[in-house]
């Protein structure tokens, strides 16, 4: 073939500006991020991240906001919710894998798959005015009752809307989300490694506690992604987590996140002037959050070879 | 000796029992809200009956009236994203599955993953401020537009694993009738990978359909009116549910567990056909 009848594939030209549109318009978000925040730091600088003052006023030079107590309940909330979902996705996933009879395997995949996809708003609905009383009543009222010595149980229930329940609700939703990377890792395990272990003798608890140690990058990178997720659910959260600026290790406080906090405010931001850019800006540090935490999940299941 | 066995044997019964107990833990929430959902929707869609779908917003503590601007908001909602995000996504699909040894096209993979994953509120502000802002209003289009963005990478992951996964002998043998790479792709690739890429295009359905962050700040809501132009704002049930919990009035938090109801009724009706002629799905 001479040089001028060099094959030109037209088609990746055709298919280019498509896929260059896509990365355009995450580059735009990110860049929209920049610029609409710009305004806050000129104002008060770092302070918006490192201080818990929400001060809205006519005056704008009177105007300050700190978004600590969002970033706090945002990373409180959500490690609560991989706490719980830590042992409840891995035990689903070895029961339905290994242990499950074969009549209910499916149902129980088909099930958590569809907590997974479930609007989020149900989720939400539910736990405002189904789950927050009955973790009220059986949860936190007795623990506050005679535990309320410690530091955790220390704040007095009111209302219920707390950092504890917006953690168990979130911690429910994201479990399915979790089980279903461990899951498919799990699963992937070649069965040579189950027979040789079974064949030195081994009880279904030794084998499970070896198989489970060859899959944990994989329980890694599940709760990382599960942690992605909890960290930006907004609706659910914000109708149960008390919406209050307040900066607390008590489980029965309430707070606020980052998403739940532009869900309340931005509605009215726009009759100051600088409460919008301060919103972007917490949005700016729930992009960088969501976005390292995520990476990191897709690397280490990448390097693991379970591509997902 | 025999103490011992006794004892890990006790162990791998105790550890059977914790991990069944932990099992129905996980799936159990499912049924107590599918089973409050239905017990606090179902006597209001029976109460409200046919009205309940057509009808608009009752006012505070007055009945129920209808939640119908917000049926009639989802679905033309849905519609105009798919619209809007298809051909996007299915392109974007096909190029990770044409050159996926390229750097874009690696690129591109990862890409879809990250945004799979993104806070979708960020996504709502995002369209907020480029287009809510420049037109001055909420409108349906600025709530189409975040769906979407939000649509996209379902779709397109999909698309490029069906595409994937066809074997290649049939991409050789269309190769070697010398067909060009485009009548490869669009006349022989798509056809064999079509079930998939629908199994792609009804999760990103199902997805948006039940979105509430992204069309805070950009659909805007609307209970009272029907479809009013695209440059207007609509509501769309989840936005509306979300909105009612928060009022004080008995008869919203009825109104919102009808919504809620219709809202399980419309996704497991989506989701549940895909799922069970499927072996998996991600979401």
């Amino acid at each position: 073939m001479s040089k001028e009848e060099r094959y030109i594939d037209t088609f990746k030209y055709f298919l280019l500006p498509f896929c260059l549109f896509v990365f355009g318009l995450f580059a735009l978000m990110l860049a929209v991020y920049f610029s609409a925040s710009i305004p806050i730091f000129q104002h008060e600088g770092i302070k918006i991240y490192t201080t818990n003052i929400w001060r809205a006023s006519e005056n704008p030079n009177k105007e300050f906001y700190g978004v600590l107590a969002a970033i706090y309940g945002s990373v409180y909330t959500s490690v609560l919710a991989i706490l719980i979902a830590l042992p409840l996705s891995v035990s689903f996933a070895v029961f339905v894998i290994d242990y499950a009879p074969q009549k209910v395997k499916e149902p129980l995949i088909v099930a958590t798959d569809v907590m997974a996809g479930l609007p989020t708003i149900i989720y939400g609905i539910w736990g405002a005015f189904v789950l927050v009383p009955l973790l009220k009543k059986y949860v936190m009222d007795p623990l506050y009752a005679y535990l309320s010595f410690i530091p955790l149980f220390s704040f007095k229930p009111v209302t219920g809307y707390s950092y504890f329940s917006a953690g168990v609700l979130l911690g429910i939703m994201v479990t399915p989300f979790a089980s279903a990377i461990i899951r498919e890792a799990y699963r992937s395990l070649p069965f040579m490694y189950r027979e040789a272990i079974y064949s030195l003798g081994a009880t279904r608890y030794e084998a499970t506690k070896i198989l489970i140690k060859e899959i944990k990058p994989a329980i890694v990178a599940g709760l990382l992604l599960a942690f992605g997720r909890a960290i930006g659910e907004t609706v659910a959260v914000s109708l149960v987590i008390g919406n209050t600026f307040n900066i607390s290790p008590s489980l029965f406080a309430p707070g606020y996140t980052i998403s739940s906090l532009i869900a309340n405010q931005f509605g009215n931001a726009f009759i100051y002037k600088y409460m919008v850019s301060a919103l972007f800006a917490a949005g700016l540090s729930l992009f960088f959050i969501g976005l390292a935490v995520n990476i990191l999940g897709i690397l280490i299941l990448r390097r693991y070879g379970h591509v997902r | 000796m025999s103490d011992n066995l006794n004892i890990r044997i006790l162990k791998e019964k105790l550890f059977l029992i914790c991990i069944g107990i932990l099992t129905i833990a996980t799936v159990f929430p499912l049924f107590h809200i599918m089973y409050s959902i239905i017990a606090n929707g179902l006597p209001v869609l029976i109460k409200g009956g046919w009205s309940f779908l057509t009808g608009t917003l009752a006012p505070p503590g007055d009945g129920l009236g209808g939640i119908g601007p917000a049926i009639v908001g989802t679905f033309i909602l849905t519609a105009l994203a798919s619209l809007i995000g298809l051909p996007v996504a299915v392109l974007t699909g096909i190029y990770a599955a044409e050159y996926p040894n390229s750097l874009i096209g690696r690129a591109t993979r990862t890409l879809l993953m990250i945004m799979m994953e993104f806070p979708t509120i960020l996504v709502g502000l995002f369209v907020m401020n480029l287009v809510v802002l420049p037109m001055g209003s909420y409108s349906a289009i600025a709530g189409a537009l975040s769906l979407a963005i939000i649509m996209m990478p379902y779709v397109a992951v999909y698309t490029d694993e069906a595409l994937k996964s066809i074997p290649p002998k049939y991409r050789e043998g269309a190769f070697a009738l010398g067909l060009t790479r485009a009548k490869v792709v669009f006349k022989v690739l798509i056809g064999l990978a079509r079930k998939g890429i629908m199994t792609g295009v009804l999760i990103g359905i199902a997805k948006v359909a039940g979105e509430t962050a992204p069309l805070l700040f950009t659909a805007g809501g609307a209970s009272r009116v029907y479809f009013d132009g695209l440059n207007r704002p609509i509501g769309a049930i989840p936005l509306l549910i979300y909105n009612l919990v928060q009022q004080p009035y008995t008869n919203y938090h009825e109104i919102a567990w009808g919504a809620s109801l219709l809202l399980m009724i419309i996704f497991l009706g989506l989701f549940l056909p895909i799922r069970l002629s499927l072996k998996e799905v991600k979401l």
